[in-house]
Order: structure tokens, then C-alpha cells, then sequence
């Protein structure tokens, strides 16, 4: 029997007809909404519990507080802790992406010698020599943390600790200078300040703990002609800061010491300088020229420094001009000025400059990927993340964002002392270790840091000084016992220190200081510490307008 | 007989006179190029998704829907022309019928390929038909066209079976003359579709509160655009058959239809068109003067943005509109031939700058006070795939031309009858 | 009682950081930049534009303006002209809620936003592995190919009211529905209530008169507003003037 086209015909459309009266068409058609939402190369969340951690960052020395939302025992969310006294719930816009660092593909996961893999007994071996053979550096980039006291003590049977400063915490070095006190026990009363002459500090836009000055500034300064807190930003170009300050004063670029000088100039004409200040040897026409503003547009700035005060200087980087001119505006030890915080006595060594002869340099994971170390002894980096500048002999891979338990110290630039404890959320991949296991396996007197931290927590106790702050603490009596105030700090309260006193910073600065070289602004990412950025970083760049592209990567 | 192996002469109707099978052959051939890189590029598209074109969440439409709204509005020939033949009984229109029907055929099913590309989840193209939104000028667009498809495909077919070879087949020629009968409704439901989505097409900008330069008011919950973009089309759709019908005859070098024909559409085709200019000119003015300033949107302020100032209001109204009614309806030259051919393709081309002006500058022009006016340029991909479309509706109208009667339909009408 | 979320941003209080931009992708699972992304191709639920007076110089005046979807309330675009009702008005919140599982991606919703708050997928989304780890499971991954906006952080309302109904109780706690670009803004710029309840803090800044909504004047009530107390600022909220613009620049 053959098969003749009608049968094809009438066979083709009875099949037609036959299928559409079935399920099947339809199933199918309701099955493809389905693939359509499930593709198997779509990631799905992960199904678990959902819970709330309390945590700190400590990707840089302000370690801010913030709310971590677990699902399935990972991070999942990130945002400010509200009772934190320093950054009271706001945190800087990277911060909000860090949870997803811990998987960036730059991810340090293996040691590395001089760009071949190898294991972390080579490095304790190699490390283990050069100790035996001369002195060697601990370079910190968050001092005063219990694996800050490890590397000390570590370096001062080895060698020597030094610490990374960041710009900010330098631009107080003239302080220490003129007065002894250490640059890190001087803080910045700036809940106090009336009037803020910024030179360029980005105030607003990456400096200090952001959080701290944002809600500050929220709070006292933004939006109205008469603001309690006036922010005066002098800067050549136009920035995010200035954009918002109360004023905006446009200066010739690197003429900050001038427009300094300037203003103090004026401010001894008028007799308003604190006493003993020094006085500017240059002239204010000299200084108008520099700064490309008029002799009454100074003039004008010192009248408003003193009509609304107190007043307060702050630059971005090291300036010795802008420190004297603070020193002018008797803003040394006073209230809403540079004032005294905790009892610390010994400055920090700064690690710019490096012990000649040194066999070899270990580079602690907090200290910024843009530090170079100028020294020409074996290296020994430890990081999280590929990227860190400079020539790394070893290249180690250490914890990353909330992988270890880490204390909390004050932050820089505070006015007050902080204490708090970050438990780690995150459980780090077994490749990591981090500056402090590595020095302990080398040198096994070392306690560990879960001891150290539990000492402080004792002896904070013990002191009776200042109080804790937390969610569930605005209630509650303080705790009785050492165990139940210990309990409290790794539940995520955060002890504060007492007010800060004024007075206690004699400044002998007795001539006019030689100005610095100006120093170029710094980009957005400057004050993000890590070698990557969050890969939701390119929300700000790459997918939008908002930012420059950076020099380091997203992703 | 020579070359018996490759000859194609039994699909040819008897009679008929077409070109040798490897002439033809040679003929197709770029344009199946063309359509091969269309394929392999709307492919592309497929498998990686949209980012192979350069549309970005600016320029959400591109070059595809400048290009579905165009072909679609060319394609209203076949309507238009089923319309006056079957409902009004304008039987001197019938030799250019099935040609009509094919071009129309052609438009239709090649932009609702493109839009399967174009969109970006296509397996998900039913749910309109699913969960429709009767506020959405769009859900009107997908059931008309979808609809009107299935109208041209039944129209289609009958010219189809028509094929010499295909004839003998007795079931077929059953269908074929059962679908006979079907055509006139088909016809009358084909209007009554085409009016709504060719006017809903226009409607798709003109409701657009968001785009001032755009909206427009209009009547009920029909903007003006709608109506406008009707009008336009049934101008346009007789002056593309005509362009199309004279390509064929200077490919082949000799007549197809008679010049009557030439004559009649191109008085539809001026009448239809000067109407349009009218309404537009009054639409236009209306939006210049009330529509837009009325939600803040100055009308000059849409024109600072060079080449593409005021300049190009005054060519799409008055070069592209006025000038070809003219030439379409003044006899001196209506009755030149060569007149009526650069007429019909001045009206064509205005109705392209109409649609590109309504879907790419309604998107380039700024909206917000800190918008830039936006540059778009399409991708290759996207390009390739509007080649691709070309290359399909040039093979299939040669295929249709070689191997159906696709003019002189009255010919086969007799034959038809002699052999019952 | 009915809700009507929205939101007022103090322009003068934006510092541009841009840590609601990065905050809402990380709560929304929004992928980073597929490597080919520009800022016409990404994914921001939460744009901040950087916008100025217009003038050069020292003159020159910035400001920065979060926008995100406006949750239109009157002749909501995109709802009217989406032909599958991807996108619906929620009627107990005024919420806009975007439905990617039902979108076409034919993006005439994209076209009729007239404050371009709608974002397409051009690729599918990918982390770099081990990532997933790190999404919200709150929100669902997208596909590519999908139209995505800003649903005001619906996971976190539906947080808020099944807590309140695990406490028997019928009304949420404010406290417990902060949006994620509310929560992260370090100057507290965006307040985030119920337009509608009188008493909250939103509804009484909307009714400031220095607050201002983009293009108001296209009669879509959009349910974010803004507030500034520079009249330059509030100037943006009419339609870009080229004219107006060249004539301030030349004099």
C-alpha cells in the first residue's frame, strides 16, 4: 500500500487536529514558562535559616559596626550598626558589597614564592631562616588590635614593628611633633567644632570613618544658610565635598600652606590668634597671589573661622601650615578642636621609613595594597586577595572580610576610645592563615589572639571606666561580672570610652613651619584599603556615571 | 531536453515565460547569502541574548522596531488591496491581488520573526495571549498581527496551491477552492484586524505620557497617532506594491499588469496620502502648540539637537508627503509613469522617516533635565538581521513570481472555470 | 488602613556617595557588570546622578539626585503598556511591583518610563563561583533577557508582615520595612513611609514646599519626591531646556 501525498495531507492535519485536543500542546507551552525561570545556569540563594550577627569591619583601622544578615551560614547583607558611637549605623558605600569579597577570583588561595606555588611549610621555613640569620620588620597596618600585640611582641625578640599610617591618621604627625603626644592618641572633637576649614579633606567622601562625619554633618550641617556646623572646603576642583559644604572656596592647586598662612596672618592682625602662636613670615598679598583668591576673600575666611566658632583645620594629608594654623586658632587640646584620647605615651614608628640591613620584611594583610616597602630584604606579604603593590617575595594568602576573630581598638581620628570584639561569620578557606598563626608557629610563646582579647576584656572590666553601648543594653543594668560583660562585647556591644578632656597637648611650635610639598588628590578608592574592590563596585563606575574608573578592579 | 536534470520547468505554469533554472539560480543566490548571515546573526542573538545588538536600556527599540513598524506599514498593501477588491468590488485591482497578498504575507511573517528575536525571552511570547493587559496598545499589536498572520497564511495558501504541480493534487484543489469562498471574509476580517493594528502601532507611541514628543491626544483612548499611523499605512501600502510590481517588471522586461493598474494605485495611493498630510499638519499643530507645552515640554526644544532639527518635520510633511500627493494626483504627471514611480517612492520614504522619527528620536531625545540627547548605531547583528529579512522577502516573492501566478490573476480565473 | 509607600530624598543631604547604588544591588541580587557593561547597559535599580547648575567655573554648582522607580500612582507607564501585566500596581501599598518570572523583555515598558528607572538584562547574570553563596535568598535571581526596577525592597515588607502576623498581629512595624537604600545612606538623605498616614515622617516632607517631584507636570504622581532648599535644584524638575540653558551659560 503506498503512500500517496493526499495521505500525507489528510493523515498531517488529523494528527494536527488530534494534538491540539490533547494536554500535550499545552503542557508543553506551560512547561516553557517554567525553563524559562529555572535555567540551570542561573544561580539560586541558598535556603536556610536567615538570622542577624552583629560584626565589625576590619578592612580598615575605623572598624565600623555593622548588622550582618546570615542565611545558611554565610553572609548575606551587610549594614550599620546603629549604637556604634563612631559610625552609628552608617558605613562607606563599598562596605555595603564586602560580604561578596570572600569569593572574588583574585582570591589568595595559595602561597606563592616569587610567582610559583608553594606550600605554607616552605614559608615557615623560609621565614624561620631569616629570623635565625638578622632582624626583620612586622609592618601593621591596625595597630593596637590583639594581633597587632602579637607582631610587637614578636618584633621585639626579632627585630622591629612598624606601622602603615594612613594619610589621615599622618596629617596629625605635626602634633606629635610640636607636643610629644603620639599622633594616635589625638583625635578630632568634631562633635563640638563650629566651623571646619577642610583643604581638601573629602570630608564627606571617603575619610575617616565615613560614617562618622556623615551623620554629623546630616544632623548639624546640611541643607540650611544658618547650619550649627559650617564645613568650608577648600579645594581647586569641585568635589562630592565640596559640592555639599557650606561654602566652597576654590584655591589654586597646592597652595594650601599659603591660603594657611594667610589666614593666620590675618587672624594676628586682628588680634584673635591664641597666644604664643607663630606668625607667618610670607605677606597676605603674597598669599592672595598664590591662591589665586582676593586679600578680603582671606580676610573674609578668617572672619567667619572666628565668628562661628569653635573652629578647626583639618587637611587631608601631612600639612604642617594648616596644623600651625590650628595652633593659631588655639584649636590644641580645646573643645570642638584637636583633643586627647586614652593615655597612650609611645607614638607609633612609621613604617616610610625602614632599618637598613633588615633580612627581611613581613607585611601584615591590614596594611593597604598601595604600600611599598622601601627596603631591599626579602618580603613576605600577607593579603587575602591578589594585587598588593610593590615586589612581594612571598605572597601569602591570609583571612579575608570577617574570617577571623579580631578585636576592635579605637579609631583613628576619634575623640573618644572604642573597644569592641568582631567574631568571625565567615568561615575562611582552609588555604588561609593569617600574620599572627603564621608568628605563632614560628615563635610558640606568642598567646593567641582569643587570650589577648580575653585579657583586655578583663582588664576593661576591671577599670570601671567608661560604659557599654548596644541594642539590647539601652535597658539592662551594666554587667556584674567580667564573663557577662566579655559576653556582651562578642554579642556586638561596643564599649565607649569617657568623654574626652581638653587641655593635656602642651604645643611648643614657636616659628612659622617650612610647608610641604603638595601632595595630589587622592581617587574615590584611595581610603579603601584592600587590592580589589567589591565586585558591586561597578555599580558606581562601569554602570554608572557617578565615579572615575579606578585604577584597581572590580572584577 | 537539455539539462532535464536541473530544469524546474514543470513547476512553471504552462505557457508561463520565466528565466532559465541556473539564471535563477544566480539570481537567488546573494540574497540567500543574505539571508544565511541574517539567520546566523539573529542566532547569535538567540544564544547570547540581546547584548549582541546595541540597544541599551536608553534605546530600549532600535533598529528591529523601526524596521517592524516600516514593514508593517508597507505590507498594508495586502489588506488594503483584499479591502477594495473583495469588500468594495474594485475589480481592476485584481491582476496585482495575489501579488498583494504575497508581499503582505512576506511583511507580516518577517517581522514577527524579527520580533521573536527581538524580544528577550521569546519562549515566553504566548503569555500576552495568556495574561493580556486590555489597557496596552501592544497586546492589541501581538493578537492583531498574530491573527492577521493566520489571515494572510489562508490567503497565501490558495495562491499556493495554484502551483501547477501542487493543482493535481485533488484534496488540494478541494481545499483550495472551499478557501475560494473563505476569501472574501477572510478579506473583510483581514480590514477590520489591519485597521486596528497598524493604528495601534501609532498608538504604542502616542500613549507614551512619558514621552512628550510623542504623545498626543486623540479620541476615546485612541491617540492620534493611531489614526495617523492607519492613514499613513493605506498610502504606503499601494505605493510599495506599485515599487515592488515595477522592480518586477524591469527584472523580467516585460509588463506584469496593466498600466491601469499602475494608475488606480497611484490615485488611491495620492488621495490617501494628501489626506494624511492634511490630518498630520493639523495634528502636528495641535501637539506644537497645546499637547506638549502643556506638560512643560517646549516644541522647539526637541529640534536643538543637529542633524536632526526642524528641518526634518518640514521633509517628512512637505517633501515626503505633500510633494509625492502632488505628483501622485496631478495628472500631468500621474500619467507619466516615471512620475508615479518617484512618487510612490517619495511617499514610501516618508512614511520610513515617519516610523524612524516616532521610534528612535522619541528615544534619543532627553525627557529629564539632566538627560543628554543619546546617539544609537546599530550592531552588525542587527543590521544583518534586517538583511536577513530582505533576503527572505526577496527569495520568497522570486519563488511566489516563478512558480505561482502571481500577476494576472484573471488568466487562471478562466482556466479555472473551462476545466469544471 | 491603605498604605502608600514612598519616599523623599533631601538633595541637599546626598553627598554622592553612592552606597544606595551598592547596598540595592547587594539586597536585590543584582549581578556586577557583565564585562561589556557601560552605564547604558547596567543594572541599577538605584542611580545617583551627578547634576549641576550649569554654569562653568566657580560658578558651577553640583548636587546629586538618587532615582529610582518614581512608583507612579496615577497612569502608571509602565503598567498601561505592559501587554502581558508584568508589572501591576499593588493596591494595598502602591507598590509597583515588577514580575520578571512573567516579563517578555520586550521593553515598551522601558520606553514608556519617562524617568528611565527600568533596567533590561542584557546577559545573564553571573558571579564568579562560590559567590551565590553570598545572595539574598529573600529575592530571586533573574534570567536574562528580563526587565528588572525597583520593587522598594518588597522582600523586606514580606519580611516585616510575616513577623507581624507570627506576633498576631495585623499592622507591620515600621521599623521592621526600611528599604535597603534607606538603611545605607550614611546621611540618612532618604525618608521612607506611608504617603498616605499623615503622622509619618515621609508624608509631612512631601508636603514641604521646597519638596519636588521630576516632571510632575506629566501627571503621573510619582510617590518619590525630592527636597531642596537651592531653587536651582528644584529647577530640575522640569523638562531639560536647551535654550534656557544656553542663555544662562552666555550671560
Amino acid at each position: 500500500m503506498e503512500f500517496t501525498r493526499r495521505d500525507l495531507l489528510t493523515w498531517g492535519s488529523g494528527i494536527t487536529a488530534g494534538l491540539v485536543l490533547t494536554p500535550v500542546p499545552w503542557k508543553l507551552l506551560d512547561d516553557t514558562s517554567i525553563w524559562t525561570q529555572n535555567w540551570p545556569w542561573i544561580p539560586q540563594p541558598a535556603r536556610g535559616p536567615v538570622e542577624v550577627k552583629n560584626s565589625f569591619c576590619a578592612l580598615c583601622p575605623n572598624g565600623c559596626g555593622m548588622r550582618v544578615r546570615m542565611a545558611a551560614g554565610w553572609p548575606v547583607g551587610i549594614s550599620g550598626m546603629q549604637h556604634h558611637p563612631v559610625n552609628r549605623g552608617a558605613l562607606c558605600p563599598l562596605g555595603f558589597g564586602a560580604h561578596q569579597l570572600n569569593w572574588h577570583p583574585r582570591r589568595l588561595r595559595q602561597v606563592g614564592h616569587q610567582g610559583r606555588a608553594c606550600s605554607w611549610s616552605d614559608a615557615l621555613a623560609a621565614f624561620r631562616k631569616a629570623c635565625a640569620e638578622g632582624p626583620v620588620a612586622i609592618i601593621d597596618g591596625y595597630p593596637d588590635r590583639a594581633a597587632s600585640a602579637i607582631c610587637h611582641g614578636f618584633a621585639r625578640r626579632h627585630g622591629s614593628y612598624r606601622v602603615a599610617l594612613r594619610a589621615e591618621q599622618r596629617a596629625l604627625l605635626p602634633y606629635e611633633k610640636w607636643s610629644g603626644v603620639p599622633a594616635a592618641a589625638l583625635g578630632y572633637d568634631l562633635e563640638n567644632t563650629g566651623t571646619i576649614l577642610s583643604f581638601g579633606a573629602p570630608l564627606l567622601d571617603g575619610w575617616s570613618a565615613p560614617g562618622r562625619f556623615a551623620r554629623l554633618w546630616s544632623v548639624r550641617g546640611a541643607g540650611s544658610a544658618d547650619s550649627q556646623l559650617r564645613l568650608i572646603q577648600v579645594e581647586a576642583a569641585p568635589s562630592h565635598t565640596a559640592a555639599c559644604a557650606w561654602r566652597w572656596v576654590p584655591i589654586m592647586p597646592g597652595s594650601d600652606a599659603a591660603l594657611a598662612a594667610g589666614i593666620a596672618l590675618v587672624l594676628h592682625e586682628e588680634h584673635r590668634t591664641a597666644p604664643n602662636a607663630p606668625v607667618p613670615s610670607t605677606t597676605l598679598a603674597d598669599a592672595a597671589a598664590r591662591t589665586g583668591l582676593s586679600v578680603d576673600a582671606i580676610r573674609d575666611l578668617a572672619r567667619l573661622l572666628c565668628e562661628h566658632g569653635p573652629a578647626l583645620a583639618i587637611s587631608a594629608q601631612p600639612n604642617p601650615a594648616v596644623a600651625a594654623l590650628n595652633v593659631a586658632l588655639g584649636a590644641i587640646g580645646t573643645r570642638g578642636g584637636i583633643v586627647r584620647r586614652g593615655r597612650r605615651t609611645e607614638p607609633l614608628a612609621a613604617a616610610d621609613t625602614l632599618p637598613s640591613h633588615l633580612r627581611a620584611v613581613l607585611v601584615d594583610a591590614s596594611v593597604p595594597a598601595d604600600f611599598l616597602a622601601s627596603t631591599e630584604a626579602e618580603i613576605f606579604r600577607f593579603a587575602a586577595w591578589e594585587g598588593s603593590a610593590g615586589r612581594n617575595d612571598w605572597l601569602l594568602p591570609a583571612p579575608g572580610f570577617l574570617e577571623e576573630l579580631t578585636d576592635i581598638p579605637t579609631a583613628p581620628l576619634s575623640s573618644i576610645e572604642t573597644y569592641a570584639v568582631a567574631p568571625p561569620l565567615s568561615k575562611p578557606p582552609a588555604e588561609v592563615k593569617s600574620a599572627a598563626q603564621f608568628l605563632m608557629a614560628v615563635d610558640s610563646s606568642i598567646p593567641d589572639v582569643e587570650k589577648i582579647i580575653h585579657a583586655r576584656c578583663r582588664q576593661l572590666f576591671q577599670s570601671r571606666a567608661g560604659h557599654l553601648q548596644g541594642e539590647e543594653l539601652a535597658a539592662a543594668a551594666p554587667p556584674e561580672s567580667a564573663q557577662a560583660f566579655e559576653k556582651q562585647l562578642w554579642s556586638g556591644a561596643v564599649w565607649v570610652g569617657d568623654p574626652p578632656h581638653f587641655g593635656g597637648i602642651p604645643c611648643r611650635l614657636t616659628a612659622w613651619p617650612q610647608s610641604a610639598a603638595p601632595v595630589a588628590r587622592a581617587g574615590w578608592t584611595a581610603a579603601w584599603p584592600a587590592p580589589v574592590l567589591p565586585p558591586l563596585a561597578t555599580k558606581l563606575y562601569q554602570e554608572s556615571s557617578l565615579r572615575e574608573p579606578p585604577e584597581r578592579r572590580a572584577i | 531536453m537539455a539539462s532535464a536534470v536541473l530544469t524546474d520547468r514543470r513547476w512553471i505554469a504552462r505557457g508561463a515565460k520565466r528565466t532559465s533554472t541556473s539564471r535563477f539560480a544566480l539570481w537567488l543566490a546573494p540574497w540567500t547569502l543574505l539571508l544565511a548571515l541574517g539567520i546566523y546573526a539573529a542566532g547569535l542573538c538567540l544564544y547570547y541574548g540581546l547584548n549582541q545588538t546595541n540597544m541599551d536600556n536608553r534605546f530600549a527599540f532600535g533598529l528591529w522596531i523601526f524596521l517592524d513598524l516600516s514593514v508593517i506599514a508597507l505590507g498594508a498593501g495586502a489588506f488594503f488591496t483584499g479591502f477594495l477588491v473583495y469588500i468594495l468590488r474594485r475589480t481592476e485591482l485584481k491582476p496585482i491581488l495575489n501579488a498583494a497578498v504575497v508581499l503582505g504575507f512576506i511583511c507580516y511573517s518577517g517581522a514577527v520573526a524579527v520580533l521573536l528575536v527581538d524580544v528577550g525571552q521569546p519562549l515566553r511570547g504566548w503569555f500576552t495571549f495568556w495574561h493580556p493587559n486590555v489597557h496596552s496598545m501592544l497586546t492589541e499589536v501581538t493578537f492583531c498581527i498574530s491573527c492577521y498572520l493566520l489571515v494572510l497564511t489562508l490567503e497565501f495558501i490558495p495562491v499556493i496551491l495554484r502551483n501547477r504541480q501542487l493543482e493535481k493534487a485533488a484534496p488540494a484543489a478541494v481545499f483550495e477552492y472551499r478557501l475560494h469562498h473563505l476569501v472574501p471574509v477572510l478579506a473583510g476580517v483581514g480590514t477590520f484586524l489591519s485597521f486596528f493594528h497598524q493604528g495601534s502601532l501609532g498608538g504604542l507611541y502616542g500613549v507614551l505620557r512619558g514621552r512628550p514628543f510623542a504623545f498626543r491626544e486623540g479620541f476615546s483612548v485612541w491617540p492620534s497617532t493611531f489614526f495617523l499611523f492607519v492613514l499613513s499605512a493605506i498610502a504606503a501600502g499601494p505605493s510599495f506594491l506599485m515599487l515592488v510590481t515595477a522592480a518586477v517588471e524591469k527584472l523580467t522586461g516585460r509588463r506584469q499588469v496593466p498600466r491601469a493598474v499602475f494608475r488606480r494605485l497611484g490615485f488611491l495611493s495620492g488621495v490617501l496620502l494628501a489626506a494624511y498630510v492634511a490630518a498630520k499638519s493639523v495634528d502636528t499643530l495641535i501637539w506644537l502648540n497645546v499637547t506638549s507645552p502643556s506638560v512643560g515640554f517646549a516644541p522647539w526644544e526637541y529640534y536643538a539637537y543637529p542633524p536632526f532639527g526642524s528641518a526634518l518635520l518640514f521633509i517628512e510633511i512637505v517633501v515626503f508627503g505633500l510633494l509625492p500627493a502632488g505628483l501622485l494626483l496631478y495628472p500631468r504627471t500621474a500619467s507619466s509613469h516615471r512620475w508615479l514611480l518617484t512618487g510612490a517612492a517619495l511617499a514610501c520614504s516618508g512614511i520610513l522617516l515617519n516610523r524612524f522619527v516616532m521610534t528612535v528620536q522619541t528615544l534619543a531625545l532627553p525627557t529629564l533635565a539632566f538627560d543628554e540627547f543619546l546617539r544609537y548605531i546599530p550592531s552588525w547583528q542587527e543590521v544583518a538581521t534586517f538583511g536577513g529579512l530582505i533576503g527572505y522577502g526577496v527569495i520568497v516573492f522570486s519563488l511566489s513570481y516563478r512558480y505561482l501566478p502571481l500577476f494576472g490573476e484573471a488568466k487562471k480565473e478562466d482556466l479555472h472555470v473551462s476545466r469544471s | 488602613m491603605n498604605t502608600r509607600y514612598g519616599m523623599v530624598i533631601d538633595v541637599d543631604r546626598c553627598t554622592g556617595c553612592g552606597a544606595c547604588m551598592i547596598a540595592c544591588a547587594a539586597e536585590n541580587n543584582v549581578p556586577p557588570a557583565a564585562e561589556r557593561a557601560t552605564p547604558r547597559t547596567g543594572i541599577t535599580p538605584m542611580l545617583v546622578h551627578t547634576v549641576s547648575n550649569g554654569m562653568e567655573g566657580s560658578l558651577k554648582r553640583e548636587a546629586f539626585l538618587p532615582v529610582a522607580c518614581m512608583q507612579c500612582e496615577n497612569e502608571t507607564p509602565c503598567v498601561k503598556v505592559c501587554p502581558q501585566q508584568a508589572v501591576e500596581v499593588d493596591a494595598s501599598t502602591g507598590i509597583v511591583m515588577q514580575m520578571p518570572q512573567r516579563c517578555l523583555g520586550c521593553r515598551y515598558c522601558m520606553t514608556a518610563c519617562p524617568y528611565h528607572a527600568r533596567y533590561f538584562n542584557w546577559w545573564d547574570p553571573a558571579w564568579p563561583a562560590g559567590m551565590e553563596k553570598s545572595l539574598n535568598p529573600g529575592v530571586a535571581v533573574r534570567m536574562r533577557g528580563v526587565v528588572e526596577k525597583c520593587n522598594l525592597c518588597h522582600a523586606r515588607l514580606h519580611a516585616a508582615q510575616e513577623k507581624a502576623a507570627a506576633a498576631g498581629k495585623r499592622e507591620i512595624d515600621p521599623r521592621d520595612y526600611v528599604p535597603a537604600c534607606v538603611e545605607a545612606c550614611p546621611t540618612g538623605a532618604i525618608t521612607f513611609g506611608s504617603l498616605a498616614d499623615e503622622n509619618c515622617a515621609a508624608a509631612r516632607a512631601a508636603r514641604s514646599p521646597e519638596a519636588f517631584r521630576l516632571l510632575a507636570r506629566l501627571g503621573t504622581e510619582p510617590k518619590v519626591y525630592y527636597r531642596s532648599a537651592r531653587a536651582w535644584v528644584r529647577a530640575l524638575a522640569e523638562p531639560r531646556n536647551e535654550t534656557r540653558r544656553k542663555e544662562v551659560q552666555r550671560g
